[in-house]
C-alpha cells in the first residue's frame, strides 16, 4: 500500500522522522519496502530565462552565460551542453539550498560565477531527466519560485500489507497503529457532526447477516463540486488519478484515509428513491463503472434501487446510477459487507477494486457512518450551497465487540517470557484505555481489530507493543532421537554416487509441454495436466524426467560441450484420482566421449551401453538380489533390443539403455549415441528401511594358500550370449573368478562367430593347487562350453 | 617369466647399457647398437618374452620397453654425433608437472548441498524427516492450515490445480509450501512429536530473477506440552549457529502466517558485509537478512489434527532453499539454479 509521509503525519503529534517511523513500522510487523523521497525540497532557485552564451576564456567545455532573473542579469559559468537562448530555466543565486547544500560563491577557471543553472539532480527531483540542466516549459515568467512548479517535499513509503493487517489499510489506520504501539498521541480526523431528520431514500436490507450495516447520507445542491488542489496532489502522490469531481475523488479520499470504502450514488438516476440490500436474482444484469456487463448470479449481494441493481456490493457501482458534473442530489453509501461474499464476487467477476480489497479483508463494523459523514463534510465545504437531506444509520445486526479473558500467565506460556503482570496491563490499556483491573482482565477487542480472536492473538499483541526482543532464547525442550526417511537415505546414496563417477546433478522444473511429451513418445492425454498452467511450455505434469534431461543436454551442446553425464533427482507424475500418482526417480543420461576430455596418455571413447551398464553395477553394488533382465515392455523412448531391465529382488529397479532414434531425432539430436536410466527409488526404500546393521555383508575368510589362473580363448556362434556361459561355469571346483578379458571378431575368426577369452582364477581354502589339478578343472570348463555352445579353442 | 621378473631383466638391461655407453673412451656406437638394439639383442629379446605375459599386464611393460628403446637410440645417436657426454646426465627425467590421469568428477546441485545442509541441522536438533505428496488437496494445503475459504490469505499463494481429484471429488493442487506435512505429520502421529520436512513447492507467479514457479522449502515443527515462542527463538538460534557459526544474531520481526500465531520473521544478522557498514550489496546495508518464517502453532491447527490445544502447544519455523543457496553460493538470479548449465554446476564442490 502506498503512503504518503505527510498524510500520515497529520495524524500524528510529534511525528518522528520519515526514516525513523518506516524502521519502527518494521519492528511491529508493517515492513516498508520502499521509502523515497519526492517533489522539491530545494528553496532560493527562480526561473531564469538565458539572454547570451559566450565561450569561457579559460575551458573548451565551460560556457559564460547571462541569465535574466526577473530583476537583473547575472553572469554564470555552465558545462551543461544543452543549454539555448532563450531558455527557461532553474536558476539559483548564491545562498540558495539544494540538493547538496548551500550554493557558495564561486570562481570558475578564473571567471566569477554568480550563480547556478541547475539539473534535476541538483535540485534533488527524481524522474526527470538529469543528463544536462534542467529546462523548464517556456511560458513561465522569470523570478518566480520555481519550487513551486514541483509537488512538494515528501516522502512516498510502499508498506507491505499481510492479509491480517486489514486494520491498517489508510492513513489513518495506520498512524492509529503506530501511535497505539509507540504511545504517541493521534490527531482526529475533523467530522461533519451534523444532523438531518428527513428520511428522503429509505434503505432496506434483505439479507442482513450479509450487510450489518448501512449508513447512508444524502446531498442536495452538490452539482459541479470540484475537488480541492491539496487532495488531488494527494491523491495524484499515492498513485490514484483524481478526476476532478469531489464526489469521485472524496470517495477515494476518505477510503485510503479511513479504509472506509464509499460510494456515491447519483438521487436522480435510481428507479425510484429506494435502496434494497438484497442478493441478485439470477439472469440479473449490471453494467460497472468500468463499463462491464456483468451476468449476476444469486450467490452476489447487490445494492438495488426499486427496480434493478445499482452496484455490486462491496465491488464496484453500476455506471447507469454513477455521479456525473451534472448530478444535483447524492446518497452516500458506506456499509460494512460480510467478507466472504464480497471475495465469491469479486472471484466470480474477475473485478478486484481496492473496495473488494477492504472488504473482503474485513471492515470495521464502526467506521460505516463516521466515513459517510467524513465524506458528507468534505462535500460541504467545498459546496457551501448543498444541504444535508438524511443521515440514517440502518444497523439490522448490532455489532457486539468480542470479549477475552486474558490472564498473564497464559500469555507468558505462549510467549515464554516473564512479563510482569502490570506490563500486559499496559498493553491491553493501550487496546483499551477503560480496561478495569480486575481479574480475569476482560478485554474488548477494538471494533478495528476483526483479527483479535484468542489468547494467542492478545499474545502477539502483547509481544508486538513491548517488542518482540523481549522473548528470550531460551529452552529446555528434552532430547529426541531423529532419524532420516529410506527414500531419503536411498536418494542421497545414489547422488552422491553418482557425482562421484562423474554425473552432475540438475534440477528440472516438474512441467512438460505436450510437444516434449510427444518427442519422447508418450501421450500427454496420459500425463497429469496443469489446469491453469503458466503457458502451454508448462501444461503437463512430467510422466518421466527424460525430456528435462533431454533439454539440459540440448542447453548445453548448444553452449560447446561434447560430452554430457547428467542426472536428476525428482518427482515423476502419473494421472491418477485420488491415489498415489506420484513416483521419486533418480534418472540420467550419458552423451559423448569419456573421460570428458580424454588424456595425453591415451584417447577418450564415445559414451555407450556398457559405459552405462557399468554405472548401473555400480550403483547397485551390494543390494542383494540385483540382475538385469530383457524386458517384456519398456518404455517407448528405448531403442528395442538396446534396452535392459534391472530387478531388484521381486520388483523392477528401472531401465538402462539407448534411447529410440526417433526419441533423439525429434529432440533435434544429429546423432542417436544416447544412453539413458531411470531408477524408481520406491524399489530402494524398501531397503533403506532395513536396519543398517542389517545390510552390511559379514566379510568372507580368503583363502591362505596361492591362487592360479588360466586363460581360455575359445570361437563360438554369436547367438550364445555371456550370461549363459557365465551361468554354465557355476559348479566349477574351486573356481574363484571367470572373467571376460576380451571379446573378438575378424581376421580368423568364421563370420556369425566370435572369440572370447576368459580368465579362470582357482583358488582352494585347503591347500596349493597343482598344475594338475588345474588343468582338470579347465579341461572340464572347456568340455562345458563345446558341449552346450559349441565352443572350440582358439588356435 | 612374469611382470616383475621382466621388469627386473629390463632395468639390468638398462643399467649394462648406461654403463657400457658410460666408459671412456666410449665404446664403438654400431657394436653397442647391435649387442643392445638389435634383431637379436638383449631388448628385443626382452620385448619378444612378453608374449608370456598376461595380457592385461603387457600393455604397460611394452609401453616400458618402449621408452627404454627410444631413450637407448637417442643416447646412441648423441654418441654417434661425438656430443658430449655429459649432457646425458643432464637429460631432462619425467615433466612432473604434465596432468594427472584424469578421474572426472560430476557434481551435486547447489540446492541439494544446501538442502543436506540444512537436513542436517534440523537432525542435530533431533527433529525428524516427514514426508508427504507434492500433488496435495485443498484440506492438507489450505484449510486445516488455518485458511479458510475465501479468506484473503490465500492470495499470498497463487496456486496451480490439476486435473484430478481427493476422496471427496475435490480438485486436487501441486502444494504451494511445505507446511501440508505438518497435518499429515500430525495425523499419523500424536504428540509430542519433532519432525521436519524439505521438497519442493510451486506458486503460480512468473519466473524473475528472485521468484520461480518452483521452489524448494524446508521447516520444522515441534508439538509437546508446555511449548512456547521461547523454545522456538532458542531453536532457530541454534540453527542459525549451526549453519553460519556461533558469532552470527538473530532477530524476530512480527508476520502473518495463517497456521502461526504469535507469527514472526526472522532476520539474521549479515555475515556476508565486508566492504564497511552501510555498503554491503549483500543486506542493501540494514545488516539483517530476512531468511524465514516462524512462529506458534496456531490453535485451529491442533484442532484440525485433534490436539486439544490446551493440553497441547508447538512451534513451527520454515525457510526457502533457494535464498539459502543464493546467499551461500553468492547468487544474484535464482534462473541460474535451473539452467543446469554445466560450467557452472562443475563449480560446486
Amino acid at each position: 500500500m502506498k503512503i504518503l509521509y505527510s498524510w500520515l503525519a497529520d495524524y500524528i503529534e510529534n511525528p518522528p522522522a520519515p526514516e525513523v517511523l518506516a524502521a519502527k513500522l518494521g519492528r511491529v510487523g508493517l515492513k516498508v519496502e520502499e521509502l523515497r523521497k519526492t517533489g522539491a525540497s530545494f528553496s532560493g532557485v527562480c526561473v531564469g530565462r538565458i539572454d547570451k552564451i559566450d565561450k569561457h576564456p579559460n575551458a573548451d567545455k565551460l560556457s559564460l552565460v547571462d541569465v535574466h532573473d526577473g530583476k537583473a542579469v547575472m553572469r554564470v559559468v555552465c558545462g551543461a551542453k544543452n543549454i539555448a537562448v532563450g531558455q527557461k530555466i532553474p536558476f539559483a543565486k548564491v545562498g540558495a539550498v539544494l540538493a547538496e547544500g548551500e550554493l557558495q560563491k564561486a570562481k570558475i577557471r578564473g571567471v566569477e560565477s554568480e550563480g547556478m543553472i541547475c539539473s534535476a539532480g541538483e535540485l534533488g527531483l527524481e524522474g526527470y531527466d538529469n543528463s544536462g540542466i534542467l529546462v523548464l516549459p517556456a511560458d513561465l515568467e522569470p523570478g518566480m519560485d520555481a519550487a513551486a512548479l514541483f509537488p512538494k517535499s515528501d516522502y512516498a513509503m510502499e508498506v507491505e500489507m499481510l492479509p491480517n493487517q486489514a486494520h491498517c489499510l489508510s492513513h489513518y489506520a495506520l498512524a492509529r497503529e503506530f501511535c497505539l504501539f509507540y504511545g504517541l498521541k493521534m490527531r482526529d480526523v475533523r467530522i461533519f457532526t451534523g444532523e438531518a431528520a428527513g428520511q428522503v431514500v429509505p434503505v432496506e436490507i434483505k439479507v442482513p447477516d450479509l450487510c450489518p450495516r448501512y449508513g447512508a447520507i444524502v446531498l442536495k445542491g452538490v452539482k459541479g463540486v470540484r475537488t480541492p488542489e491539496w487532495m488531488a496532489a494527494r491523491l495524484r502522490a499515492i498513485g490514484c488519478n483524481p478526476k476532478g469531481n469531489l464526489l469521485i475523488d472524496g470517495s477515494n479520499y476518505v477510503m485510503y484515509e479511513l479504509g472506509q470504502p464509499t460510494h456515491c450514488f447519483d438521487i436522480a438516476k435510481l428507479g425510484g428513491p429506494k435502496i434494497i440490500v438484497r442478493k441478485a436474482l439470477a439472469g440479473e444484469m449490471l453494467k460497472t463503472l468500468d463499463n462491464q456487463d456483468l451476468k449476476l448470479d444469486p450467490g452476489m449481494m447487490v445494492i438495488a434501487d426499486a427496480s434493478k441493481p445499482a452496484a455490486l456490493a462491496g465491488v464496484m457501482g453500476g455506471l447507469d446510477t454513477a455521479v456525473s458534473e451534472e448530478t444535483d442530489a447524492i446518497l452516500i453509501e458506506s456499509a460494512r459487507f460480510h467478507p466472504p461474499t464480497v471475495r465469491l464476487a469479486s472471484k466470480a467477476t474477475g473485478i478486484k477494486s481496492e473496495s473488494s480489497y477492504r472488504f473482503e479483508r474485513g471492515t470495521d463494523p464502526e467506521l460505516p457512518l463516521r466515513a459517510a459523514r467524513r465524506l458528507a463534510g468534505l462535500i460541504l465545504e467545498a459546496a457551501p450551497g448543498a444541504s444535508v437531506q438524511q443521515i440514517t444509520d440502518n444497523c439490522p445486526v448490532a455489532y457486539q465487540p468480542p470479549v477475552i479473558d486474558v490472564d498473564p500467565a497464559r500469555v507468558n506460556a505462549i510467549l515464554g517470557t516473564g512479563i510482569a503482570d502490570g506490563e500486559i496491563y499496559a498493553c491491553l490499556r493501550a487496546f483499551q484505555p477503560d480496561l478495569k483491573d480486575a481479574r480475569p482482565w476482560k478485554f474488548t477487542v477494538p471494533s478495528y481489530r476483526q483479527d483479535i480472536e484468542s489468547a494467542w492473538d492478545v499474545a502477539e499483541e502483547v509481544a508486538r507493543y513491548i517488542g518482540y526482543d523481549v522473548i528470550p532464547s531460551a529452552s529446555n525442550m528434552p532430547m529426541r532421537p531423529s532419524t532420516v526417511s529410506p527414500l531419503w537415505t536411498v536418494t542421497t546414496e545414489l547422488r552422491n554416487t553418482l557425482a562421484a563417477l562423474g554425473f552432475s546433478e540438475v534440477y528440472n522444473y516438474d512441467f512438460s509441454s505436450a510437444k516434449e511429451l510427444k518427442a519422447c513418445g508418450l501421450e500427454p492425454e496420459a500425463a497429469l495436466e496443469v489446469k491453469n498452467p503458466l503457458s502451454s511450455d508448462y501444461q503437463y505434469l512430467r510422466p518421466t524426467l527424460l525430456s528435462g534431461l533431454l533439454k539440459t543436454l540440448r542447453y548445453n551442446l548448444n553452449r560447446g560441450r561434447e560430452t554430457a553425464l547428467l542426472f536428476e533427482a525428482g518427482t515423476a507424475y502419473a494421472r491418477r484420482d485420488a491415489g498415489k500418482s506420484e513416483e521419486i526417480y533418480c534418472a540420467g543420461l550419458a552423451y559423448g566421449p569419456v573421460p570428458e576430455g580424454g588424456s595425453w596418455q591415451g584417447g577418450s571413447a564415445a559414451a555407450d551401453f556398457y559405459c552405462l551398464k557399468g554405472v548401473m553395477n555400480r550403483l547397485f553394488t551390494g543390494k542383494g538380489g540385483f540382475r538385469y533382465e530383457k524386458p517384456k515392455k519398456a518404455p517407448a523412448y528405448f531403442q528395442p533390443g538396446h534396452c535392459l531391465e534391472m530387478r531388484l529382488g521381486g520388483g523392477s529397479a528401472g531401465f538402462l539403455g539407448k534411447l529410440a532414434p526417433a526419441v533423439c531425432a525429434a529432440a533435434d539430436f544429429k546423432d542417436n549415441n544416447i544412453f539413458y536410466f531411470e531408477i524408481p527409488l520406491s524399489c530402494l526404500a524398501a531397503a533403506g528401511k532395513t536396519e543398517f546393521w542389517q545390510k552390511i555383508a559379514k566379510i568372507k575368510p580368503v583363502s591362505a594358500f596361492p591362487q592360479n589362473w588360466r586363460d581360455l580363448s575359445v570361437i563360438l556362434e554369436e547367438k550364445h550370449e555371456w550370461a549363459e556361459l557365465e551361468r554354465s561355469f557355476s559348479g566349477v571346483q574351486d573356481l574363484h573368478s571367470a572373467r571376460l578379458v576380451d571379446v573378438y571378431k575378424g581376421k580368423n575368426i568364421p563370420a556369425g562367430n566370435r572369440s572370447l577369452t576368459v580368465r579362470f582364477t582357482f583358488s582352494s581354502m585347503e591347500k596349493t593347487l597343482n598344475d594338475a589339478e588345474v588343468g582338470a578343472r579347465m579341461t572340464a570348463i572347456l568340455d562345458k562350453l563345446t558341449k552346450n555352445f559349441g565352443a572350440r579353442l582358439r588356435a | 617369466m612374469n611382470a616383475t621378473e621382466w621388469k627386473e631383466k629390463l632395468s639390468a638391461i638398462r643399467d649394462s647399457f648406461s654403463v657400457s655407453i658410460g666408459q671412456k673412451p666410449a665404446e664403438n656406437p654400431e657394436a653397442l647398437e647391435l649387442r643392445f638394439l638389435g634383431r637379436k639383442g638383449e631388448l628385443a629379446l626382452l620385448l619378444r618374452d612378453l608374449k608370456d605375459i598376461p595380457l592385461e599386464e603387457r600393455k604397460p611393460l611394452g609401453a616400458l620397453g618402449n621408452s627404454a628403446k627410444t631413450e637407448m637410440e637417442a643416447r646412441l645417436a648423441e654418441l654417434k654425433g661425438a656430443a658430449p657426454a655429459a649432457s646425458a646426465a643432464a637429460a631432462p627425467g619425467l615433466d612432473l608437472t604434465l596432468p594427472g590421469a584424469p578421474f572426472p568428477r560430476g557434481s551435486l546441485h547447489p540446492l541439494t548441498h544446501t538442502m543436506n545442509r540444512l537436513a542436517d541441522g534440523f537432525l542435530k536438533l533431533g527433529f525428524t524427516m516427514s514426508d508427504g505428496p507434492l500433488v496435495e488437496d485443498d484440506y492438507h494445503n489450505f484449510e486445516a492450515l488455518n485458511f479458510p475459504p475465501f479468506h484473503p490469505a490465500r492470495d499470498m499463494q497463487d496456486t496451480f490445480y490439476v486435473d484430478a481429484k481427493d476422496q471427496n471429488g475435490k480438485g486436487m493442487l501441486l502444494r504451494t509450501h511445505t507446511s501440508p506435512v505438518q497435518i499429515r505429520a500430525l495425523e499419523k502421529a500424536q504428540p509430542p512429536l519433532r519432525v521436519f520436512h524439505t521438497g519442493r513447492v510451486f506458486r503460480s507467479e512468473a519466473v524473475d530473477a528472485s521468484h520461480s514457479f518452483a521452489f524448494h522449502q524446508i521447516e520444522g515443527l515441534y508439538v509437546d506440552k508446555g511449548v512456547s515462542m521461547a523454545d522456538l527463538k532458542w531453536t532457530v538460534d541454534a540453527f542459525m549457529k549451526d549453519l553460519f557459526g556461533s558469532g552470527v544474531k538473530t532477530r524476530f520481526n512480527p508476520s502473518y502466517f495463517p497456521f502461526v500465531e504469535p507469527g514472526a520473521e526472522v532476520d539474521m544478522s549479515c555475515v556476508f558485509c565486508k566492504s564497511g557498514a552501510g555498503r554491503c550489496p549483500v543486506c542493501k546495508g540494514t545488516g539483517w537478512l530476512e531468511v524465514m518464517g516462524a512462529g506458534v502453532v496456531h490453535p485451529n491447527v491442533l484442532k484440525a489434527c485433534n490436539c486439544d490445544p490446551e493440553k497441547w502447544s508447538g512451534f513451527a519455523f520454515g525457510a526457502g532453499i533457494e535464498r539459502f543457496a543464493m546467499l551461500l553460493y553468492g547468487i544474484s538470479d535464482m534462473r541460474m539454479l535451473y539452467e543446469n548449465d554445466l560450467r557452472v554446476l562443475k563449480q560446486v564442490v
